[in-house]
């Protein structure tokens, strides 16, 4: 018996709701049981492949919105479906990278990397090797029998990308996973990331609050507010990526263009 | 030289100054050897009691009753700590109960021991167990609701049984409150060793304290006290050893 709000207008933006997407957000709100809704029948759809970013102010229920697309919550109101079936749980298909890199002190970096298998089965070489290659690629080489407390900020982070990616899912959630960490270090975290998505085309959704990085990893950027997507815009700077992008003009529309929406949404 | 090389050994000069002190006070001021003995008559006792092989066996009983006591009270305080702080009904219904038990003295109980097990080592045991089976449960407790909620959340993200996020996350999580418990508990359980056989013991270190003040022999009773003394720390080392061994790759605070 939750009381709702009187929709004032339409949304600035609105998606056609049921258009073909591999990540399919359909009026999804949810309130953590009191009211007002912190995401309030949000619409967003994420095509097979493709990286969406969501920017906003902290507390405008970016992380709730994620957990939403995890399965982590169900949506009060709305629905989320993932390759067209509705998403009722956490599941294999979907990995998610934390705001802190939650790795587990007392398990090497390689067994941090292997959780998501041996959780389900004994790790089989093969596993073992597809991590160490994983590791490879997030410049962590030689690092596998090390242990979290003996890595920086950035490697962590590092470890708990691999980790997510190790059963190689279809979906991938971040949710600020740099913003703890300074801005060369985030640069290049930003490389690998968009280096290992593109290996197997994951569908990747990216939470964050700093707009530089939003539009370089991005394909399309949504801005939120309040629990609401107020903005979108697509960016169509050429992949893959490159550092010199960053200092381009196309690039600092882009960004000046995000500013202003998020200054004007309320 | 180090700072902790030098604190050690200011340490033990200031141990020797204060039994000088005390030997020089006992001769000075004729204290009766009834009363305070002169360290060098308590050692010499000690020399005597080890050289002839009486101490060792009592050693050995009280020794036994310790670690018996501690490994069973931890054992039984552990598994009951995880029942509690898994089935939440439990812990609600039980709440109360472990409140009140917490505040009675486990000691008095001592003598209705006496009347289950008889006099000896099994009702000593069962009181050692009994004393270290409290901080155990409680630290476990604790410890198990303290896991970070994101890595909480890592498991059920990635499908993870309950057996499985609570072996492989809470238990390692919790393990540093859980290893601050053991410690708590080895140095109970050195009071429950003695204090038992006070009450119940016909041999240990305990019981031998009781026979000496029965023949007022303070000179053996010190004796008696610096091997409870040395044991209790050897004890607490082990359990500091282990400690360090299982949380080396925790991240420290
Ligand atoms: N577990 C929770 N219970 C109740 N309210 C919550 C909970 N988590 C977040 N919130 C509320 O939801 C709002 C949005 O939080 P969040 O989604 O974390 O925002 P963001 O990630 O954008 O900073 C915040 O105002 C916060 O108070
Ligand atoms: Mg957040």
């Amino acid at each position: 018996m939750r009381r709702k709000l009187p929709r004032t207008g339409s949304r600035l933006m609105s998606i056609e709701p049921h258009s073909e997407g591999f990540v399919a957000i359909d009026r999804a709100s949810y309130g953590y049981g009191a009211w007002p809704a912190i995401v309030d029948h949000v619409d967003w759809t994420i095509p097979r492949g493709a990286i969406h970013c969501l920017v906003g102010r902290s507390g405008c229920g970016k992380t709730t919105l994620l957990k939403l697309a995890a399965g982590l919550l169900l949506p009060d109101e709305g629905i989320v479906r993932i390759d067209g079936a509705a998403l009722r749980e956490p599941g294999p298909q979907i990995g998610f990278v934390f705001q802190a890199p939650t790795l587990l002190d007392w398990a090497s970096v390689l067994d941090n990397v292997l959780l998501p298998i041996s959780l389900k089965r004994r790790p089989r070489a093969v596993d073992r090797e597809a991590a160490l290659d994983l590791l490879k690629l997030v410049s962590l080489d030689g690092y596998a029998q090390r242990y979290p407390s003996e890595l920086s900020g950035g490697q962590q982070s590092r470890v708990a990308v691999a980790r997510a990616l190790v059963t190689q899912p279809a979906v991938l959630l971040l949710d600020e996973p740099f913003a703890a960490l300074d801005a060369l270090t985030r640069e290049e975290l930003q490389d690998d990331l968009l280096r290992l998505c593109a290996l197997h085309e994951t569908t990747v959704l990216f939470v964050t609050h700093d707009i530089t990085e939003a539009v370089y990893l991005a394909d399309r950027v949504a801005v939120m507010a309040a629990g609401r997507l107020h903005h979108q815009i697509a960016v169509d700077l050429p992949r893959p990526r490159q550092r010199e992008m960053r200092y381009g003009q196309a690039f600092n529309a882009l960004c000046r263009e995000l500013r202003q929406a998020m200054d004007l949404a309320p | 030289m180090t700072a902790t090389m030098i604190a050690r050994l200011s340490s033990a000069l200031l141990l020797l100054v204060l039994l000088a002190g005390w030997e020089l006070y006992c001769r000075l001021a004729g204290v009766p050897a009834l009363i305070v003995p002169a360290p060098s008559a308590v050692l010499a006792t000690l020399w005597s009691e080890i050289a002839s092989g009486r101490l060792l066996p009592h050693l050995q009983i009280t020794a036994t009753e310790m670690a018996l006591g501690l490994a069973l009270g931890c054992a039984v305080g552990l598994a009951a700590g995880i029942v509690l702080a898994e089935v939440g009904f439990l812990r609600r219904l039980l709440h109360p109960y472990i409140v009140a038990s917490q505040v009675v003295p486990k000691l008095a109980l001592g003598p209705l021991f006496i009347i289950w097990f008889g006099f000896g080592m099994t009702s000593t045991v069962v009181i050692t167990a009994l004393i270290c089976f409290f901080p155990l449960m409680e630290n476990t407790m604790t410890g198990l609701g303290q896991v970070d909620p994101a890595r909480r959340e890592l498991f059920r993200m990635l499908g993870a049984t309950r057996l499985q996020t609570l072996l492989r996350l809470k238990l390692p999580s919790a393990l540093p409150v859980i290893m601050a418990g053991v410690r708590v508990a080895v140095v109970l359980a050195l009071v429950g060793a003695v204090v038992g056989e006070f009450i119940g013991g016909r041999a240990g270190l305990g019981a031998s304290i009781i026979a000496a003040q029965s023949v007022m022999d303070s000179g053996l009773m010190f004796a008696l006290f610096i091997v409870i003394t040395l044991m209790g720390m050897l004890f607490y080392q082990g359990a500091t050893w282990l400690e360090r061994l299982l949380l080396r790759h925790h991240l420290k605070g």
